[in-house]
């Protein structure tokens, strides 16, 4: 058994039909105030779904634009994280190869650098020298070193026996 | 791309070539020279062109002239060898390799006569001269150079 407002509700809707209708048209206490209120009803409910309906979706529609939305994001999301590592492996290996160029540049310059002071240890010594004094009693031996480029050692001996020319023979 | 890695790699290569050199054995150049002073000097040996302006002024000749000589090239570094003209020999008798140079005894004999000995360590970048007697109007210098 339908109560009066299951009743009312369906005959808005205009779902009653038959014996059904006109016994429930026949209980309505003011019939005029009641078709009045359901035109303004139905007015309603045209009005409701033409404002809201290019606002719902379909569950299908909803279900793809959600999918949308969210690839969207996750690809913007992707595509920010790309941008913001810059470290990626080629540059991480040539940034690697060329610290390595740059530390191997910078070794070479200060040993180069360094180069003067150690030659300078490497010039020629002399460590022992004699002249034989039965054959030159009156000898006498220096040491020096060019200041030129050269850098030739001499050892300057002096007062050693003179010698005729012949002496210069191959 | 490929030519960066090949020029980086021969960059890299030329560096670590240049500072790790291989060690070589080397040739001892060792001469009996006599400088003069002549009218029309002939070219000086080519052993003697690196430090011939040196030479002129040092002993104030203007030829020099190589009497005897001997390249020497040492392997041990503890090699021996002669030097000789008609009446001079100079005797050399390397006694080790340091990283500088070598090692040297060096005695000047006058036919069989010893007239200077001496003990030195030659260095590669440095030559050694020594003053000898004097020959007729001109100087017996000893040359030593590490080729």
């Amino acid at each position: 058994m339908k109560t009066f407002e299951e009743k009312w509700t369906a005959w808005l809707d205009g779902q009653l039909t038959g014996k059904e209708l006109d016994d429930f048209e026949a209980s309505l206490p003011d019939k005029a105030a009641a078709e009045a209120e359901k035109l303004e009803v139905q007015k309603l409910g045209t009005l409701l779904k033409r404002e809201l309906g290019a606002r719902s979706f379909s569950n299908e529609e909803f279900f793809s634009h959600q999918l949308r939305e969210r690839i969207a994001r996750e690809t913007a999301q992707a595509r920010d994280g790309a941008k913001s590592t810059w470290w990626t492996i080629p540059r991480l290996v040539w940034t690697g190869a060329t610290s390595l160029a740059l530390f191997l540049i910078c070794a070479f310059v200060v040993l180069h650098g360094t180069k003067p002071v150690e030659q300078s240890e490497y010039l020629t010594q002399i460590l022992n020298m004699r002249v034989d004094p039965a054959v030159s009693p009156n000898a006498t031996i220096s040491v020096f070193e060019t200041t030129k480029q050269d850098r030739v050692t001499v050892i300057w001996t002096e007062g050693l026996q003179s010698l005729p020319s012949d002496y210069a023979a191959k | 791309m490929r030519l960066r890695w090949l020029l980086l790699t021969t960059f890299l290569a030329l560096v670590m070539s240049a500072a790790n050199p291989a060690p070589a054995a080397e040739t001892v150049w060792s001469g009996l020279v006599i400088a003069d002073n002549v009218p029309e000097p002939t070219a000086a040996p080519v052993e003697l062109k690196k430090f011939e302006q040196t030479l002129r002024e040092l002993f104030g000749y203007n030829h020099f002239n190589v009497i005897g000589e001997s390249s020497k090239r040492l392997k041990t570094g503890e090699e021996d060898w002669l030097a000789s003209s008609k009446y001079f020999s100079l005797r050399v008798d390397s006694r080790g390799e340091t990283p500088a140079g070598y090692v040297l005894d060096l005695k000047l004999f006058k036919e069989k006569e010893l007239l200077l000995e001496t003990e030195a360590k030659l260095s590669k970048s440095s030559p050694l001269v020594i003053k000898g007697p004097q020959v007729g109007g001109g100087q017996l210098l000893l040359v030593l150079i590490v080729k």
